[in-house]
């Protein structure tokens, strides 16, 4: 397992601060507000030390969408927003003459398009600048609690040594809400990464 | 005009590479301008005062203060200092903020095709730097 150096880590959180704000972009399209974006903070951890604290998730029921991203390495991205706010945004979404009730029946479908849409903008930005190319799956949807959303990190990183967890905040204030876009790579795809990491750096220095 | 007088640039991101990129590029185009930098818009407003460049570069999303934030307290000690806001952030909002300010709004990432950007503000000159001349037809 290669350790990061500090100007990989740097070049790595900058690939995704542009992803990052490209999804922000998506999403201020949608809710018709400003997206404030925290700076992105980046984890690699033991797949034993990923937690809730890891995730520093403050509420107990999140509306997620996943989706898997592969090619040169394999990613999945998550966006996490809680639960009541999902609903407003779906209605933003939609369309606001919709009552939330209406809305519901929606939920499903239009959380995986909002996901979608964000998460691929956030990887393409980052596809383009490492010059490669990503694929992605269908998004999927499910409520979780923050220990279901661990546990389940904690799983994927069974076989590996090493996660590398991705955090961003995206805050709504017009809905005081906040997102969370959330990037998994097991220690291979880490690897791979890190490879391609090395040769964007090479290229722009 | 001061043409012949030496230039500074003040390069204001948290990323390392992001300075790097700046620098390397500005410095290929004015091998003559002196180069400054700083990690946040707080140390770039506590630097300015002891040491005032004639351009600026600014990033918008950094630990502490906001780039615009920092980008607002400078032009309004020293409005001629030219500032270009470099972010990632492209939203709308970001954009109107940078204009409201009298900054340009270039963004990340980091290339020579932005830089050049930025360059042509800087000079006043866009088109006429280095970079494509609008020539011809």
């Amino acid at each position: 397992m290669k350790v990061l150096s500090e100007i990989e880590l740097d070049a790595l959180t900058e690939v995704f601060n542009v992803g990052a704000g490209r999804a922000a972009l998506s999403l201020s399209e949608i809710v018709g507000e400003e997206v404030l974006l925290s700076v992105p903070s980046i984890e690699i951890l033991k797949a034993d030390e990923v937690n809730d604290r890891v995730l520093t998730l403050k509420d107990n029921k999140f509306a997620t969408v996943s989706q898997l991203f592969t090619g040169p390495f394999d990613a999945e991205a998550v966006l996490l927003f809680t639960k009541n706010y999902a609903l407003e945004i779906v209605r933003d979404m939609m369309g606001s003459q919709m009552s939330i009730e209406d809305l519901a029946e929606f939920e499903q479908e239009a959380m995986c398009e909002l996901g979608n849409i964000i998460l691929n903008a956030c990887l393409s930005a980052m596809a383009d600048m490492l010059k490669i190319s990503l694929s992605s799956s269908l998004p999927s949807y499910t409520m979780s609690s923050p220990e279901e959303i661990t546990a389940r990190l904690a799983e994927q990183g069974r076989d590996d040594s090493y996660i590398l967890v991705l955090h961003i905040d995206l805050v709504l204030e017009k809905h005081h809400t906040e997102g969370h876009l959330i990037f998994l790579l097991s220690s291979t795809s880490l690897s791979k990464l890190i490879s391609h990491i090395q040769q964007y750096l090479n290229n722009i220095l | 005009m001061s043409d012949t007088s030496l230039k500074k640039i003040l390069i204001v991101d948290d990323s390392k590479v992001s300075r790097m990129v700046i620098k390397a590029h500005i410095l290929a185009v004015h091998a003559d301008w002196i180069v400054l930098e700083a990690t946040t818009g707080d140390e770039a407003v506590a630097m300015i005062d002891q040491d005032l460049p004639d351009y600026c570069t600014m990033d918008i999303n950094m630990p502490g203060m906001l780039g615009t934030d920092a980008a607002e307290i400078i032009l309004s000690k020293y409005p001629g200092v030219r500032i270009v806001i470099f972010s990632a952030n492209i939203q709308e909002a970001a954009q109107s903020r940078a204009q409201q300010l009298g900054a340009l709004f270039v963004a990340k990432p980091v290339t020579e095709k932005s830089i050049a950007q930025a360059i042509g503000y800087f000079t006043g000159a866009t088109g006429i730097s280095g970079s494509g001349s609008a020539g011809a037809a």
